[in-house]
């Protein structure tokens, strides 16, 4: 199994951590892909330690600067991804993880479906499955 | 399942009223009722900035027939207004519905429609939003939980079910666990500290739990702050 965790800020330890934590599997592979707007990984990893506190082996790619939802996918599929996991940086006042615009481009998108998890830090998309480009 | 909120341009009976002279801050839809020859039935809750009367938003909305306009006893400029009124005036109601997506909560303020609601999954919640922008132009999606229950639809009228539609299962689990363990009563059962020990969470999260179930408790009965 392969999955995508995106990050949007260094700031997603808890992410990680219930991610790896309770979502994969050891000896998956793991995509961390970082937005454009964060710029280093290394302390997130370090204090997560993805390899030997989980067993997971893990990459890290980027999104190129003005990226477009549509890349995301793209690289979801080169990658062939199971699940693609979003941090929950924000919930709104009746507790419902806040969607921003990204997130929103992800669920609508046409060409990615699967099954939809919300857990205490991560939006998961699993089961994934691509429809062809049109 | 899933418990999506989302915002949506106002329109309907929301447009409407924020269109005529008495200045509407907010208003919601507490029930809806078919009716034959593709009119509906609908109970609102709107506030006013001022005064207003029956004759007047009767005057500005002559495709809408008011058959009942009373005043709030507490609440000032908030009025409950009973219409009958064509179909398309609901339009996000019905098109959630024929759907077979649940509504919870439908608010207007700010020429914008918030709107609560439960689908199935995430194909049905891409359905759903793909139809309703195709109806109104643009979404924005806001939050999302995922639910066991389904919760109650609109028009519930006992606030335990309309509660349930709005709020997350983890904060009726604080408020249940708090009113429980007489943390309301005076004097006081159990403090803070002894609440967050059995739910095991941290004290400062257990405070922000209950002041959103409060202030959604608040929303509830008072309607929407301005």
């Amino acid at each position: 199994m392969t999955t995508i965790i995106l990050i949007k800020s260094v700031d997603q330890a808890p992410t990680v951590r219930e991610v790896l934590g309770s979502v994969v599997d050891p000896d998956e592979m793991i995509y961390f892909l970082r937005l454009p707007t964060v710029r280093c990984l290394g302390p997130l990893i370090q204090e997560t330690n993805p390899m030997i506190e989980y067993g997971v082996e893990y990459r890290i790619d980027c999104l190129p600067d003005g990226y477009d939802v549509s890349e995301l996918v793209e690289f979801a599929v080169e990658v062939g991804a199971d699940r693609i996991c979003i941090g929950i940086s924000d919930r709104t006042m009746s507790g419902k993880a806040r969607i921003d615009d990204l997130t929103e481009s992800i669920l609508l998108h046409d060409r990615i479906s699967g099954d939809f998890v919300v857990g205490d830090h991560a939006i998961v998309l699993e089961e994934l499955e691509y429809a062809s480009e049109c | 399942m899933l418990r999506i909120e989302f915002q949506i341009r106002s329109a309907g009976i929301a447009a409407k009223l924020f269109a005529i002279d008495d200045q509407v801050v907010s208003m919601e839809i507490d029930n809806a009722l078919p009716v034959t020859g593709g009119s509906v039935f609908l109970s609102l809750t709107v506030r006013f900035d001022d005064d207003t009367s029956e004759e007047s938003i009767s005057s500005q909305l002559p495709d809408v027939r008011i058959v009942d306009m009373s005043e709030a006893e507490v609440n000032p400029h908030t009025y409950y207004i009973s219409i009958l009124t064509d179909l398309s005036d609901a339009s996000v109601l019905s098109l959630l519905t024929e759907n077979r997506a649940i509504p919870h909560r439908i608010v207007g303020q700010d020429s914008r429609l918030d709107v609560a609601a439960s689908v199935r999954d995430w194909n049905h919640l891409k359905e759903v939003a793909g139809t309703i922008e195709d109806e109104h132009g643009s979404l924005e999606l806001v939050g999302t939980t995922q639910t066991e229950s389904v919760g109650f639809p609109l028009g519930g009228n006992k606030i335990k079910q309309s509660m349930s539609g709005k709020l997350s299962d983890g904060q009726l689990e604080v408020l249940e666990t708090a009113y429980r363990m007489g943390y309301f009563k005076v004097p006081q059962e159990v403090t803070a500290e002894e609440i967050a020990d059995e739910l095991d969470v941290s004290r400062s999260t257990l405070s922000v739990r209950l002041r959103r179930v409060e202030h959604n408790l608040c929303a509830l009965l008072f309607g929407p702050q301005e």
